[in-house]
Parts: structure tokens; C-alpha cells; sequence
């Protein structure tokens, strides 16, 4: 965890105001570079211009709070396994780390970025473009932990708790999610990048659940309970919910015609591209992809506003539900204003659509991301 | 004393400063009524009908904020005024994701 004494925050933030580029060049103030969205609880997103890397710093990966939480000691902190398990489980950080690891590296998306994207707008923490990360994380497979409970067969989805705290009669953010994805991908991390999970990640224990959006990555873990119903609660029965069928925008629905957002939605962004660029001569332009289907198949870059499309070439770098860094060499053929846009399509061929789905909650915002560029002579 | 709590117990961002609200009637009623869950910086953010406010401010009220009657319309009113539809005026501050949490007593 990087110390920085608050002179030198104060200079960072200055600096960061005037001059981005001099942040970007500096690999110490890279990784403290974010934008607040919230002060408390924390939320804060990655300027898209710095989400460059395969595996994203911590330093410089998203911060997501519903409330503000109890940040456990952990030697004190247990984690209860109950329900329809014939063995409950109370088990210390020392115990998890003596059972078998399992390591993932995929994305990690808000199922609220891109908020600010939709129109008409709707409430919530307005995300942009950086509420999105890749990471390695490393834990224990759920599916070895319950199978050490000898969870029963009538448990059919697990619920989740963590320790932090909404005050007054605000709901607890309480979840559950369906044990048959649990069981097949889901991890307990207690590292990510290779060091210990850090408080605002969800220290000593979080969910890691490849290829389904934030909500149900559980942070500050402290309890998990096998049941054959989900999970009741606002976070649930209204919360967190996508619509059934596409509606028209601004049109809303009632809980009962959604259902929980799940799969991250195929999608891609540029995240470098030159401002300036010179007709007849060859840029490159980057950025990265991932879906909630395992793999990448391929990106297309359009200069042309969707008519033709052109590949990208992809990085051979990649694990199920991580995402695929891309790039492509992009000769503009004439002077002029151009807007790039880049689409993905993943390995089960759903392609991004140029216009994301509005719904009510700004949820799995995917529409097409463009960049302009200044075409000289 | 609620807020000031609240602050010395989750400040995890070093160097935080947090949003101020424009002036305005209503300005002190959401600052008081607000503030105990989240920064200024979430409303700053906002860009809502009138109607959207409502049920906002309602759904506030029921997980309880403690906003009066008398108050539900001003408060409305004021951020409905603020930061409607055509709100653009939020930035996003720069700031550090990562920092020592305190552990609450």
C-alpha cells in the first residue's frame, strides 16, 4: 500500500488538476490517481486514459461502497459457514490459507458503470468509464469450502454477508447468489495482485465471482449461509434488478417484471488513442474487452460511423473472464474530424450493440465507445 | 457530532476534501438530513426530474433520514433546482483510492 504523507497528496492533486500528462509519466503518482465520486462511503473510478495495463494496480482499481465498513482485526475475524451444510464451519484467515489455493485473474465491473452514459440520466453514483478492473486474485474456491461443510443438496443458493454498516433503518447490503455458479467459478480471495486484499477491497475476505458483475463480489466477508431460497432484502427484491424485456427509455418497471443483473455485457473501450493524427500515416490506437461469456473473439475498430469494420489484433494474454488488452494500427485517409469506434464480440457471438439497453437503474451500460481525432493534411 | 463520527471512523482517502453545495433555500436542510450517509459530492452529481427527486427523497425518508414534512418539499425543491436534468457542472476530484481504514470502537 503506497504511503504518501499529505504534502505530497496536495502536490499530486495540484498537479493532477494542471497537468495529467506529467501524472502519467510519473509511476509513483500513477497508481494515486483516481476521481472521487463519492468522499463516504467510498467510491472512486479510474480515469479510462490509465486502465492500460493487463493486471490493473491496486492502487489505480475502483472503489465501490455501499456503506462504511468495519474494517475487521484479523486475527480476531472468522468467517461462518451455515445452513444446509452437516458441518457448520467457523473458520480463521490462517485456516483458509492452510486449505488448497485457487487463483483466477478476470474482471471485476460495477454493474453501474457507464451510469452517466444513459439518457434520460437516473440516480446513482454517476460511473463513467473506470468502474471496471482486471486483477489476479487468489483464495480458496467456494465450491472446496462448502464441499468441506458437506453442503446438502437442498442448498441451492448461497447467501452473503458482510460486515459493513448502513446506519439508521437503511437496509443491509445482503445477498445471495445461485450455488450452481458459485460451485463452478466463484473464489474466497484474501490476495489480490499478489498481496493481501486491502481494506477498501474488501479485507481480510471478499467474493470473487468471474464473469458476473460487482454486486455479487461480496466485500469484508464474515458469513455464508447455504439456503435452498435467495436471499430477501431490498438489495435483492428491488435492487440489483435488470428488466425482463427492453422497454423504451425513461420507461420504468416494477420488481416483479426484472430479474437480478448477472453476466457482465460484452463490451469494449479505447484507451489510448492520439489526439492529432496524420492522414496517410499509420496511429495506434488500444484499449481492452471482456464479456460475460468467457473469452474475446474479436474487436473491430470503424472510422466510417459503423459502416466497415476493421480487426484489431488481440494480446495473447488472457484467462477466462479476464479481459483482453487490443490494439490496431489505424491509417486515416483523409484530413479532417474522425470518430473511431470499437465494438467486441465475444466466443458465444454476441456482438456490442452501437446503443446499450436503457433501464432504470443505469445497469450494464455497453453501447459502442468512440474517440475523435484531429486528421491533418 | 453524528457526521464528525461518522468521518473519524471511514476517512480512508488521505487528503479527501469533500463537494460543498451551491446556496440556496434548503441548502442547510440537506446538509442536515443528508450528510450522515454520503458527501455532498453524490448530489453533485446528480441530473433528475422533479419526479425522480420524489421518490428519491422519499426513499430517504423511509430508510430514515429524518427528513420532516415540512422539510420533504424544501429539500425537494432545492435539489430539483440544483441538480435537474441539465446539472453538468460535476467534476470528480482527485483524490487516492487506498488507505488505512480505522477499525470503529
Amino acid at each position: 500500500m503506497p504511503v504518501v504523507d499529505r504534502r505530497r497528496f496536495l502536490a499530486l492533486s495540484a498537479a493532477a488538476s494542471f497537468a495529467p500528462a506529467a501524472l502519467l509519466a510519473d509511476p509513483k503518482a500513477r497508481e494515486q490517481y483516481m476521481l472521487q465520486m463519492n468522499g463516504y462511503a467510498v467510491n472512486a473510478e479510474t480515469p479510462l486514459e490509465l486502465l492500460t495495463d493487463y493486471i490493473t494496480p491496486v492502487g489505480l482499481f475502483f472503489v465501490r461502497s455501499h456503506w462504511n465498513p468495519r474494517t475487521p482485526d484479523p486475527k480476531q475475524w472468522r468467517l461462518t459457514v451455515d445452513g444446509d451444510v452437516e458441518e457448520s464451519l467457523n473458520l480463521s484467515l490462517d485456516d483458509l490459507r492452510k486449505m488448497r489455493v485457487t487463483e483466477v485473474t478476470c474482471v471485476l465491473q460495477c454493474a453501474g458503470n457507464g451510469r452517466a452514459l444513459y439518457t434520460p440520466s437516473v440516480p446513482g453514483v454517476q460511473w463513467s468509464y473506470g468502474a471496471v478492473g482486471n486483477a489476479q486474485w487468489k483464495g480458496v474456491a467456494v465450491r472446496d469450502l462448502l464441499e468441506r461443510a458437506k453442503v446438502k443438496s437442498t442448498a441451492q443458493h448461497l447467501h452473503t454477508f458482510g460486515s459493513d454498516d448502513p446506519p439508521g433503518n437503511v437496509p443491509p447490503f445482503h445477498r445471495s447468489i445461485e450455488m450452481e455458479k458459485v460451485m463452478s467459478d466463484a473464489i474466497l480471495a484474501y490476495e489480490m495482485n499478489g498481496k493481501p486484499l486491502a481494506a477498501m477491497h474488501g479485507a481480510p475476505l471478499r467474493l470473487v465471482v468471474p464473469g458476473w458483475c460487482g454486486d455479487h463480489w461480496m466485500k469484508w466477508l464474515v458469513r455464508l449461509s447455504a439456503q435452498p431460497q435467495p436471499q430477501k432484502g431490498f438489495y435483492m427484491d428491488t435492487g440489483y434488478r435488470y428488466p425482463l424485456k427492453p422497454g423504451e427509455p425513461g420507461v420504468t418497471f416494477k420488481p416483479e417484471e426484472m430479474k437480478p443483473v448477472t453476466e457482465l455485457a460484452v463490451k469494449s473501450n479505447i484507451t489510448t488513442a492520439p489526439k492529432h493524427a496524420k492522414a496517410g500515416a499509420a496511429s495506434t490506437i488500444s484499449g481492452f474487452a471482456f464479456s460475460g461469456s468467457p473469452d474475446i473473439a474479436k474487436v473491430e475498430i470503424s472510422d466510417d460511423d459503423g459502416a466497415t469494420w476493421r480487426s484489431a489484433d488481440l494480446d495473447a494474454r488472457h484467462s477466462p473472464w479476464a479481459w483482453r488488452r487490443w490494439s490496431h494500427r489505424w491509417t486515416p485517409r483523409s484530413a479532417g474530424k474522425a470518430r473511431l469506434f470499437v465494438r467486441a464480440t465475444d466466443d458465444r457471438g454476441q456482438t456490442q450493440p452501437r446503443e446499450s439497453v436503457w433501464n432504470q437503474s443505469g445497469y450494464l451500460y455497453n453501447g459502442w465507445h468512440s474517440v475523435d481525432v484531429e486528421v491533418r493534411a | 457530532m453524528k457526521l464528525a463520527i461518522l468521518l473519524a471512523a471511514a476517512l480512508p482517502l488521505i487528503g479527501t476534501k469533500f463537494g460543498t453545495l451551491p446556496e440556496g433555500k434548503g441548502k442547510s436542510a440537506v446538509e442536515s438530513r443528508c450528510y450522515a450517509c454520503h458527501s455532498a459530492d453524490l448530489l453533485l452529481q446528480q441530473r433528475l426530474t422533479q419526479k425522480q427527486w420524489t421518490a428519491t427523497v422519499e426513499k430517504m425518508m423511509r430508510w430514515g433520514a429524518g427528513v420532516t414534512e415540512d422539510e420533504k418539499p424544501v429539500i425537494i425543491d432545492y435539489l430539483a433546482k440544483h441538480f435537474g436534468v441539465d446539472n453538468r457542472s460535476f467534476k470528480p476530484r482527485h483524490t487516492l483510492p487506498i488507505a488505512p481504514v480505522r477499525q470503529r470502537p
